[in-house]
């Protein structure tokens, strides 16, 4: 509490130096503690970091509850979905879908010696949609609609809003021209392409009897933002195991770089200028130009200290204590976001003053001092073999905010395996000191420069600042600061602006709906299995409803930002210990077809299960990238000859520069007879493509030409859930090391094929690339056949395998070409453990059919339908291996490199560069 | 006065004490079992629950060295702790057992032997002196219990 | 809110002070995974990441262990 008035008395003193402003701030903040306010956006820069340092936090080896049932070695997916309600824009229609996340997490553990274990995490989210970007009162108009698309896009730059003389907002009614004051804000939403974030964390455990000691690290990566975070945690138990006390220290250094593009003209202010501008009322020097874009840079550190205590309190019930403390420091406001600002000039008279308003990226304190304690309960009830959990939670930190946040869960195993977990949680905040709506200042917004004897000064409008001030005489001439005459043309003067005071705005401002004081109540429920053999099955979901009238004590935001969102997930686990511990009656049983004979890793569909009951589960990672000169056929071409063929009679603008696509497949294999085994793949993709524009290119119209920059000046990335495929291998073969076997399948269009591009200078952008889209969009047929063989430490392989679209068009109207690949392999075992192989590829791919059914913008060679597909040779140089005993007995990993020998493209396209591929497996 | 005499009590599972005496039941039948009765062979006393997982450990490791050392003289007797001999014998259809297996009914062995983690282990000499104590079980502990149980084989019963 | 947590901290020296000593083998209810102080540690990370990017409160709990007297 000290701390907080503080604050509040420094940032009063801060203040008492314009009182004017003051007034209007806090008159301001007064009303808006009745009506409402802002909310943002999820991931960017700011809870990007958050998330690292909740990660990090998590993953901190002591902070984990070491449950009698954690397997040691065990490894789990996780696939997640978060989708969020529609904004109320007061009948505004917005051009915006709302957010939604994907996100996928993969998790292993396993022990690298009895006592010394080593943890693995990967996680990917996905997000694109609407997010606000500022908050205004609806009379500002900041979600416009009409202009070239439909929908509202963002709208902040406005010269003329209306306030009556105690600043409220006023409104103009259309039919009577009467001014009405209309204090209703509403939030201005505005959408990002598909955005992804990728994170690698690890950590390593050591183990005594009565103490624990980890050490973490990893990395958070996106397109605008990185963190790096590192861990230490120890654990120490005494009195015979009934307390144990826990000690994390974790570090993140987190650097920003965002692009501030023209696409943000229309709501961040003077983005032309806007290192200029932003650098003026910011007062510093963030924002440098880089080529041709604006970059926002920043860095930011977090260091967090936890200390917890747990107790057994006795047969039945289990008491967790918690203090932690973080400090952050450097730049920690969010680079898309803006505080919408009136200025209204005090030198008016009448009832109506006029404002000019604008959006100021905003600003927040360079340092952070954040506390936290929880309390953790854990009830066994026992006549329903049933435990209950509660959490709280209290927060807070110098920026005035108080958190308070309740979790109740009920566990209630049903028998058979089944557990069910109903939970309830509700979480209520205070405002931060800084967070307004939006600011209203009594200053004009600028004013024309005059000397001391009231002559306006003019200055050369080509180089406004270079020092040069100009009057004009009696006789209306322009003469210099010496009183010459001089040439007008060569001068073209203009006004000296001056521009607003920065000091009479608060010191630091955000519109940040996280910033804002709301409550949110969300329920949810988790099902579980528990099978056989070490596997187990979870599924949940959430309902979650933010409000500013749930805020506890009231005085929340207004109804305005209230939002609702939905996620549900499902988790799959694979206790890798299981297997070895269920005792020695499974020893033998490990060789499936893994013996020297393995596939490489870049096969599919290589091996099936033995025997019926036998399960596998897998992961396969595959990245693939093309780059280089632009082909025709098999020769690279020049600039001139794409232009001129490769686009028709519209001519080619832009090429591909790079194109990155990564792979992540879960494989599931199930043999319920000996001769048939089912498969299930699930698929998560992603992409990014770099473009150039091409030498000689014709000249564009002004809005071909906003998108070849909206293209050349970004990566475009895409992301999110492939295909699906579902397929049934049959043995047709297996004898005396050789084996035989058919598979069919098909691939369920899963996969979204209708990502766009985000909305540039109020251009729909339309569709992304063809190649680009997540999925093929149509039902595929998917037959092959494998034969492999085995003798001794020689192993080899043939495949034939077909992709054929079931359909002539997928819903945004094209279908890719079918496929046909052919390859052949063998392999040497060097060590019962180890083996490599060699292999040869190849494949067919025809042209894509049909085209977009959408707004679509054709720029270069890959819009066009007949650049696609081609004939393709391989090599791959591969490696295996595979654990024949011991506590990973099953498992077996491989990666191959297939380097491109020969491409023969259809029309105009990249070269292959080359693509690797890593799998997994475990069976049991 | 009255601490010092409970003193014995706990002092009596140490490593050198003289090992306390149990009354045992088997889980399966009627049989009972006593410590004494085994006396002038080399003992492995454990003791376990079905819930703890490291016990299921081991477990193999127990059979083995029954299997390997039960000619030369050791026995190994595991204690169950758990509440009902239900959860005791599931455990035992999972992960079998070829050594004695018993239950100590009323705590009271687990008590006089001062059980301070699960699993514990005693490794107890042909007179009877507790010569190891091992808490819990992991894999790399098994070398060290085998190494034990030999030495303690190899030693001749003091003349009474 | 300090009513709350004041009585939290009541209620946790109420409990440590009267706790009864639980023996090891005592321990099998506190072992089962119900009582598991985290019962979905991978739902938990992902649901902290969306509260994270939600709320301002961020992450930073403490403690763990604790429960069976197994080794």
């Amino acid at each position: 509490m000290a701390v907080i008035k503080r604050i509040l008395t420094k940032r009063h003193a801060e203040n008492a130096g314009n009182s004017l402003l003051t007034m209007a701030y806090r008159q301001l903040s007064e009303r808006l503690l009745t009506r409402t306010i802002t909310k943002p956006k999820p991931t960017t820069a700011v809870s990007a970091s958050l998330q690292a340092l909740t990660a990090a936090a998590l993953s901190l080896p002591g902070l984990m509850p070491a449950t009698a049932q954690a397997a040691d070695e065990e490894v789990s997916f996780l696939y997640g979905y978060y989708e969020e309600s529609n904004r109320n824009l007061f009948g505004v229609n917005s051009r915006f879908d709302p957010i939604v996340v994907d996100s996928l997490l993969g998790s292993s553990k396993i022990k690298l010696s009895d006592r010394l274990k080593f943890a693995f995490n990967y996680t990917q989210d996905t997000w694109s949609g609407a997010t606000p970007i500022a908050t205004a009162p609806l009379s500002f108009g900041g979600n416009k609609e009409g202009g070239v698309i439909s929908g509202a896009t963002p709208f902040l730059q406005n010269n003329g809003v209306l306030f009556d003389k105690q600043l409220n907002p006023l409104r103009q009614d259309a039919l009577t021209g009467e001014y009405i004051k209309d204090s209703q804000l509403v939030h201005t939403l505005s959408s990002a392409s598909p955005e992804i974030r990728k994170q690698g964390d690890f950590k390593l455990s050591y183990e005594w009897d009565e103490a624990t000691l980890d050490a973490g690290g990893g990395i958070s990566v996106e397109n605008d933002y990185e963190s790096r975070f590192g861990n230490l945690a120890g654990r120490w138990d005494f009195n015979r195991k009934l307390t144990s006390l826990n000690l994390g220290l974790s570090y993140t250094d987190s650097d920003t770089r965002a692009i501030l593009d023209h696409d943000a003209t229309p709501y961040i202010f003077d983005v032309g200028r806007g290192a200029e501008s932003y650098n003026n009322t910011s007062g510093s020097g963030r924002i440098q130009k880089e080529g041709r874009n604006n970059v926002l840079r920043g860095n930011r550190q977090d260091w967090g200290t936890a200390l917890g205590l747990t107790q057994v309190l006795n047969e039945t019930a289990l008491l967790e204590a918690g203090i932690g403390y973080t400090r952050s420091t450097g730049y920690m406001a969010n680079p898309y976001k803006v505080v919408e600002a009136a200025f209204i000039d005090p030198a008016q008279t009448g009832e109506v003053l006029t404002g000019v308003s604008i959006g100021l990226l905003e600003k927040r304190p360079n340092e952070r001092n954040q506390w936290t304690e929880n309390l953790r309960y854990v009830q066994y009830i026992g006549g329903l073999d049933a435990a209950l959990h509660f959490d709280y939670r209290f927060f807070h930190d110098d920026w005035g905010i108080n958190a308070h946040t309740f979790e109740a869960d009920w566990v209630q195993p049903l028998g058979h395996g089944w557990t069910i977990t109903p939970k309830v949680r509700y979480y209520s905040q205070d405002a931060a000191d800084f967070y307004t709506p939006y600011m209203a200042s009594n200053q004009a917004f600028s004013k024309t420069a005059v000397d001391q004897s009231g002559r306006p000064i003019y200055v050369e409008a080509d180089n406004p600042d270079n020092g040069n001030v100009y009057f004009r005489d009696k006789d209306f001439n322009l003469v210099d600061a010496d009183g010459k005459i001089v040439d007008e043309i060569a001068v073209n003067p203009i006004n000296k602006a001056i521009p607003f005071d920065r000091n009479k705005l608060p010191g630091h401002y955000s519109s940040d709906h996280r910033l804002s004081g709301f409550g949110a109540l969300s329920g949810g429920l988790t099902v579980s299995k528990q099978f056989a053999k070490g596997v187990s099955f979870e599924a949940g979901a959430e309902y979650y409803t933010h409000a500013g009238s749930m805020k506890l004590g009231g005085g929340g935001e207004g109804a305005y930002a209230d939002y609702n969102y939905y996620t549900v997930n499902a988790v799959l686990k694979v206790d890798l210990s299981a297997l070895s511990l269920a005792g020695s009656e499974h020893s033998g049983h490990a060789g499936h077809n893994h013996h020297g004979g393995h596939a490489p890793a870049g096969v599919m569909f290589d091996h099936m299960m033995d025997k019926a009951g036998d399960v596998m589960f897998g992961a396969r990672y595959m990245n693939s990238t093309q780059s280089g000169a632009m082909l025709h056929g098999t020769n690279e071409v020049s600039d001139q000859a794409i232009v001129q063929q490769g686009c028709g009679d519209d001519g080619c603008f832009t090429v591909p520069g790079g194109m990155n696509m990564n792979m992540i497949m879960l494989d599931l294999m199930y043999a319920p007879t000996d001769w048939l085994t089912l498969m299930l793949m699930p698929q998560f993709v992603d992409m990014d493509m770099s473009t150039r524009e091409l030498n000689g290119a014709p000249s564009a119209t002004f809005n071909r030409q906003s998108l070849i920059n909206h293209h050349t000046l970004h990566e475009h990335t895409t992301s999110g859930i492939g295909d699906t495929g579902v397929y049934a291998m049959f043995k047709l073969f297996d004898e005396a090391g050789h084996h035989l076997h058919g598979t069919l399948g098909v691939s369920a269009p899963t996969g979204d094929v209708g990502v766009k591009f985000r909305d540039t200078h109020r251009i729909d952008a339309g569709f992304q690339h063809y190649g680009m889209q997540l999925g093929s969009g149509t039902w595929d047929f998917k037959p092959s056949i494998t034969y492999s063989g085995k003798l001794d430490k020689y192993g080899w392989g043939a495949q034939l395998n077909s992709t054929i679209r079931l359909e002539h068009n997928n819903e945004t109207g094209f279908a890719f070409g079918d496929m046909f690949q052919s390859t052949a392999w063998g392999s040497y075992s060097l060590l019962n453990w180890l083996s490599t192989s060699v292999r040869g590829v190849y494949t067919v791919q025809g042209s894509i059919r049909n085209e977009y059914n959408g707004t679509f913008n054709k720029l270069g060679p890959v819009d066009y339908p007949a650049n696609h597909g081609g004939r393709y040779w391989d090599v791959g140089f591969g490696i295996n291996a595979f654990v024949p005993t011991g506590s990973l007995q099953g498992n077996n990993l491989s990666f191959e490199w297939l380097q491109p020998v020969s491409d023969d493209v259809n029309g105009y396209q990249l070269p292959r560069e080359g693509a690797l591929s890593a799998t997994w497996s475990y069976a049991f | 006065m009255l601490a010092l005499t409970q003193i014995p009590t706990v002092f009596a599972a140490e490593v050198g004490s003289k090992a306390p005496d149990c009354e045992l039941s088997s889980i399966n039948d009627k049989q009972r079992y006593n410590l004494q009765q085994f006396h002038g062979k080399v003992l492995y006393v454990d003791f376990w629950s079905s819930w703890c997982p490291p016990c299921a450990k081991s477990f193999p490791f127990m059979n083995e060295l029954d299997r390997d050392l039960k000619d030369s003289g050791l026995q190994v007797i595991a204690i169950n702790l758990d509440q009902t001999h239900e959860d005791a014998k599931t455990f035992l259809a999972k992960y079998p057992a070829n050594f004695t297996v018993a239950a100590d009914e009323n705590e009271k062995c687990a008590r006089d032997f001062d059980v301070k983690a699960m699993p514990s282990s005693y490794l107890i000499d042909r007179n009877g002196v507790i010569r190891h104590i091992h808490l819990g079980f992991r894999e790399g502990a098994a070398e060290e219990l085998r190494l034990v149980a030999g030495q303690l084989l190899a030693e001749k019963p003091e003349p009474k | 809110m300090k009513t709350i947590q004041q009585a939290l901290l009541l209620a946790l020296c109420i409990c440590v002070s009267g706790c009864s000593p639980v023996a090891p083998w005592q321990r099998g209810t506190l072992a089962k995974p119900q009582m598991a102080l985290e019962s979905y540690p991978l739902q938990s990370t992902f649901n902290a990441h969306i509260y994270g990017s939600r709320e301002a409160a961020t992450g930073s709990s403490a403690a763990g262990g604790g429960g069976c007297g197994c080794y």
